[in-house]
């Protein structure tokens, strides 16, 4: 009977210590089958949903075509790093053709100062972007006709600096069909063939420095 | 209120800065949107013809290269202007570094600034990107002739390499034309270029055949050209024709060259 009773203690002692882990480990299995591939497939989604442009952009001016559209992201603690992406349109006006560029850009806003509820005010912003043209008349390196060096820059990409200011239009809630806020903004741009003239003379202000503005549409 | 407000003042600001920098909106540097005067070879033509008409003694200045040298221009063009005697201007070509729309604009309104008429050639930086697209909407054809009293003037595009076959460069259809249509009154010929043969920039296969054409013009004087930035004086081809360097503007100098009935001779400015 003691040892029954001790056995049957030691059994059950044996069972519950058994069971615990193994009840544990069997609903872990599960959900670990379960909760793994869940898990990754979340996971999957989350670092693509990452890739969601957060914002379309649409630009007048800039060296980057009359009118480009855009798509990116922001992201940074108060959202003061942006990094787009635009497609441009130069009509053909004395050339042979009208072309297409792609531009990449990056802008950091360090300040924000919100002047009521619902406008807020970015009094500086500042970046770089490097734009190259879908044409065949301008090469990146020189074409082999040419001895290496010969020219000794792009003409297809160009990098262009720019300082500027902008101010946020939070949408209210019942106005708001695709957009949560509207930001205007604008650019004082220059690029590499402008600065190197700019630095080497006497120019005004107006023969190097470009303007632009544009509209960022923030979807989130 | 307050939004009403400050929409309206950046209403404001933007109508501002669109009237105000109507050329700070570009659509790219190689767009090709030429703002400001054209086709101004042609009406130089015209002005240094009226201009020079029955006139025996021909003066003119020969710069060239005066690409992202935009102060050195300047300063050449008052230094030009401060003389009486010059009675029209030849720039030999590359006005630009990379071929910009607004370099070419930039250069033009500069000689602009010049009292006499000026035509420009088609230099090998200009013909970059849309450049060449941009010189011939300003400055015309690439290929052009005009005459100064009883001299003739055949400016050449030569920038061979920049074509690579695509265009007949340089155009022995033109010269042909030019040959056989060259008024009776014509004694002389001088031949403007950018690029001389036996550079590398030329089509040296036909560099012989060039000087043969060069010969049929009445009274070849001498073939001057710039491209190399430096002043030279040469008879490449051995027959007496000389060809004869400008150097750029850096360098502060440009040509003079005085033609009378009798011949022509030259001089190296310093400004």
């Amino acid at each position: 009977m003691d040892m029954n009773t001790n056995w049957s203690l030691s059994s059950l002692l044996a069972l519950c210590l058994l069971c615990v882990p193994s009840s544990s480990h069997a609903s872990c299995d599960t959900v670990v089958i379960r909760s793994k591939h869940e898990r990754r497939v979340e996971r999957y989604q989350h670092a693509w949903s990452n890739l969601i442009p957060h914002y379309s952009k649409v630009q007048y001016a800039g060296g980057m075509g009359l009118v480009s559209l855009g798509i990116g992201w922001d992201y940074g603690r108060n959202q003061q790093w942006e990094t787009d992406m635009m497609l441009g349109l130069i009509p053909r006006y004395s050339s042979d053709n009208a072309k297409l560029t792609f531009t990449l850009r990056e802008c950091f806003t360090p300040w924000r100062f919100p002047l009521s509820a619902s406008v807020h005010a970015y009094p500086f912003s500042c970046g770089i972007y490097m734009n190259t043209v879908f044409n065949n008349e301008f090469w990146t390196t020189e074409p082999d006709r040419y001895p290496s060096g010969y020219y000794g820059f792009s003409t297809r990409v160009r990098t262009h600096l720019f300082v500027g200011q902008r101010i946020k239009f939070l949408i209210p809630d019942r106005k708001r069909v695709f957009s949560n806020s509207i930001t205007c903004y604008y650019e004082l741009s220059t690029c590499d063939f402008y600065l190197i003239s700019a630095v080497t003379n006497h120019l005004r202000p107006r023969d190097y420095l470009r303007l632009s503005f544009g509209l960022k549409l923030a979807v989130f | 209120m307050r939004l009403k407000q400050l929409k309206f003042s950046i209403c404001l600001l933007l109508v501002c800065l669109l009237l105000q920098g109507c050329d700070m909106f570009e659509a790219h540097p190689y767009d090709a949107q030429v703002r400001g005067e054209t086709g101004i070879n042609a009406r130089s033509a015209s002005r240094i013809a009226q201009q020079t008409e029955g006139k025996d003694t021909i003066r003119f200045a020969f710069i060239s290269d005066t690409q992202r040298w935009y102060d050195e221009t300047k300063k050449a063009v008052s230094d030009i202007n401060r003389r009486q005697d010059i009675d029209f201007v030849i720039h030999g070509g590359d006005l630009s570094d990379f071929g910009a729309t607004h370099e070419l604009e930039m250069q033009r309104d500069i000689l602009l600034r010049l009292r006499q008429p000026w035509v420009a050639l088609l230099g090998n930086h200009d013909c970059l990107g849309t450049g060449e697209s941009v010189h011939q909407r300003i400055f015309g054809p690439s290929n052009f002739y005009f005459t100064a009293g009883r001299v003739l003037f055949v400016c050449l595009n030569t920038n061979c390499m920049e074509y690579d076959y695509s265009e007949p460069v340089p155009d022995f259809g033109f010269l042909e034309h030019v040959i056989t249509s060259v008024p009776d009154s014509i004694m002389h010929t001088v031949v403007a270029m950018h690029v001389p043969p036996f550079d590398l920039e030329f089509n040296n296969n036909v560099a012989r055949v060039f000087q043969a054409y060069l010969h049929q013009l009445p009274g070849l004087l001498c073939c001057i050209y710039g491209h190399g930035h430096r002043y030279a004086v040469d008879d490449l081809f051995n027959d007496g024709i000389l060809y004869i360097q400008t150097p750029c503007i850096d360098k502060r100098g440009y040509l003079v060259f005085t033609l009378t009935p009798d011949g022509y001779e030259h001089q190296l400015v310093a400004f």
